[in-house]
């Protein structure tokens, strides 16, 4: 089973995703902070991130840029409340796979979901 | 009634009521009878003020209501109400025994006063006269009540010589009519010209106090009066100084009262100076018939024509000052709008995050019933989950309707950390956006402060605001918000909360222009921010003012007196 790591400061938006993504067949862990992720991330690799964009002390971004200087290539769905087209471009730059906007529709969330895995796969 | 809705600008409901565009018979049959019915009772008492055994009226109100109604009237309905008023004319002088010919002389005399003085009034101001400006009280003054009867005074005094009657000369019937036309003229023509526009819802909504001041007032006035021109005669050395017993009375009517309760006033010291005249007491009586009567019409004029434009003046710039309370209310109104206009991504932020959390669980709950694998405790908790994110996106939308709602200034007891709390609510998104941190430093047991909430967090919106745009040009990890709050223990206390960022801040030649209106150093910024805001911090008795290290960052200050322990407010 896909193991999908969710990233976000709000409890109930990560409580809600981790539901969801359970309902859906897959295995989800969720992590408070972009700081909480990347320790725990190290000992278990996720498939694919859901990581919140705006996000105290650490952001998305910072999280993405984290990633990328440490050479690790992971799937990552960024996911925002707040949308603005500079951030979208910002965030597929840094090293995104997918960014998506919440409310989050469930197929999209899926599909995008599915999509980033089978691009790990291959 | 207030000073302000005896002339209200907006609703003439005593102007408008008659209808006058529904034609001749439907629309205009009341005006007519009110015209009929007021001139004949006007000229009962014209008749009643007459000094005996002279057939000469002190006072002569037919023709000063004639003109009323023809200003309340529009100019193509003036032969109609003038027509109106034959048939009260023929009944009550017929009744006094005159003959046909000088009865007629003297409707067309009367008729002319009204027509002239109505006529010249028209020509500069355009129908329906309000007496709300000294420009309107002016011109009414002068057409009105000094040409209108002037001019008519030779016509009456000629037709009288011409026909006649009586064995008076012309020039003394001419002085006679001039006075006692003119003082009905500032007596009665205002009096219906200011009611007539009363808004008597207003004056229905009155509060009781209110109605209470006006007993008090005229209660006062009519015994005051009643002393001085309606006992027997008193000595002619303090008499002098009597005359000035009403004056504080009419001076509070103009304060209080508007021209419509100082026409009423005025109205009642001519009546009971003339009633007192009439019976021989009061001050004005023991001389000839003649003289007795100038002394007095030209005492009365003399109180009328000051008090009703002093009346008319505060009336006028109370009503300006009220317009531009309004303004600056709908200035403030417009530029906390636009400020939430700016926030309005923030919010969609806070919007969003319930309602990621509300449309994730509900899909969660479908499938796991629709795997049939729902725990009904699992389901239970998702519900409460949605309910709880409702809620807050319930009070995000609160916040927001609080700040875009446009009404009176309330003030109220507030604690400043709440308000800070609730600002920092309604920021949350953009905040975040910008990944402001915010470092709170709360003080505990804070004083209370006395102000308007929505107002209060105007500014501290607008203080919060320029500090995250003072830090857009930084590190995002280096942006920190400071918000500090604390008692200030000197005489009856203050609270001072505190905006520190580490943006660029300004030089003392910005902070010079800081507060001014329109200055602003953003893009797209009106300017009006921190102008308002100040405005409102002084109107709350407190200081609003920056300090800064330019390259290190800015403060702002706010200090509100705090509310004294004795229950008020220890402003004063």
């Amino acid at each position: 089973m896909p193991y999908v790591a969710i990233v976000d400061d709000e409890e109930p938006v990560r409580k809600a995703l981790k539901r969801l993504l359970r309902a859906s067949g897959l295995e989800a862990e969720s992590y408070a902070s972009g700081r909480e992720f990347l320790d725990a991330s190290v000992l278990r690799e996720p498939d694919c991130v859901l990581l919140d964009l705006h996000m105290p002390r650490m952001s998305g971004l910072q999280v993405l840029r984290a990633l990328k200087a440490a050479h690790r290539t992971l799937p990552v769905v960024v996911i925002t409340a707040h949308d603005a087209p500079e951030t979208r471009d910002q965030c597929l730059a840094a090293g995104a796979t997918a960014y998506l906007r919440k409310p989050l529709e469930e197929h999209e969330l899926i599909d995008t979901i599915t999509a980033a895995l089978g691009a790990r796969t291959r | 009634m207030d000073s302000h809705s005896a002339s209200s600008a907006s609703a003439t409901p005593g102007l408008t009521q008659w209808g006058w565009g529904s034609g001749p018979l439907a629309g205009w049959a009341a005006p007519a009878l009110f015209v009929a019915l007021g001139y004949y009772l006007a000229a009962r008492v014209g008749f009643a003020f007459t000094l005996q055994p002279y057939p000469i009226s002190t006072l002569w109100p037919p023709n000063a209501l004639l003109l009323a109604a023809l200003l309340l009237a529009p100019t193509r309905a003036w032969w109609w109400l003038l027509a109106a008023a034959l048939p009260a004319h023929l009944l009550v002088q017929l009744e006094s025994g005159v003959p046909v010919a000088m009865v007629l002389g003297w409707y067309v005399s009367n008729c002319s006063e009204a027509l002239i003085g109505a006529g010249l009034v028209r020509a500069f101001v355009p129908w329906p006269l309000r007496l709300d400006s000294l420009r309107n009280a002016g011109i009414f003054l002068f057409c009105g009540a000094f040409v209108g009867p002037l001019l008519s005074s030779f016509l009456d005094a000629a037709l009288v010589s011409l026909i006649g009657w009586g064995e008076r000369g012309y020039w003394d019937l001419v002085a006679t009519r001039i006075f006692s036309n003119t003082l009905a003229a500032l007596t009665v023509a205002p009096l219906i010209l200011t009611w007539a526009s009363v808004d008597v819802s207003r004056l229905r909504a009155a509060p009781l106090a209110r109605y209470a001041e006006g007993a008090v007032l005229f209660t006062g006035l009519l015994a005051t009066c009643m002393v001085v021109f309606d006992l027997p005669q008193i000595d002619p050395h303090t008499a002098p100084a009597l005359f000035y017993a009403p004056l504080p009375f009419l001076v509070w009517a103009a304060l209080r009262f508007g021209p419509a309760g100082t026409a009423g006033a005025i109205a009642a010291v001519v009546v009971a100076t003339i009633f007192g005249t009439v019976n021989g007491l009061g001050p004005f009586a023991g001389s000839t018939p003649q003289e007795t009567a100038l002394e007095m019409q030209l005492f009365l004029s003399a109180v009328a024509v000051p008090m009703l434009l002093l009346a008319v003046v505060l009336d006028e710039r109370g009503r300006v000052e009220l317009d531009a309370r309004e303004q600056r209310m709908q200035l403030t109104h417009l530029s906390r709008v636009a400020m939430l206009g700016e926030l309005s991504g923030g919010i969609a932020h806070e919007l969003n995050q319930p309602l990621t959390a509300i449309l994730s669980n509900a899909q969660a709950a479908q499938h796991l019933i629709a795997n049939k694998s729902a725990d009904p405790e699992i389901l239970v908790e998702i519900l409460r989950d949605i309910i709880a994110a409702d809620q807050r996106a319930g009070e995000v939308i609160r916040r927001l309707r609080t700040l875009f709602k446009r009404g009176e200034t309330q003030f109220q007891r507030l604690d400043a950390n709440e308000l800070v709390d609730e600002v920092l609510g309604i920021v949350h998104g953009d905040l975040m956006t910008r990944s402001v941190e915010v470092v709170p430093e709360f003080a505990s047991a804070l004083l209370m402060v006395h102000g308007d909430r929505v107002e209060l967090e105007q500014v501290m919106l607008n203080l919060v605001i320029n500090a995250c745009d003072a830090m857009a040009g930084i590190a995002p990890e280096q942006r920190r918000l400071t918000i500090r709050t604390r008692s200030i223990e000197v005489e009856d206390g203050a609270v001072q909360i505190s905006f520190g960022d580490c943006g660029t801040g300004f030089t003392p030649e910005q902070y010079a222009k800081l507060f001014e209106p329109f200055y602003t150093t953003k893009p797209r910024g009106l300017g009006l921010g921190l102008s308002i805001s100040r405005a409102i911090i002084r109107a709350h008795h407190g200081r609003l003012w920056g300090s800064s290290i330019p390259g290190k960052g800015a403060s702002f200050h706010m200090v509100l007196p705090a509310l004294s322990t004795r229950g008020g407010s220890a402003v004063r």
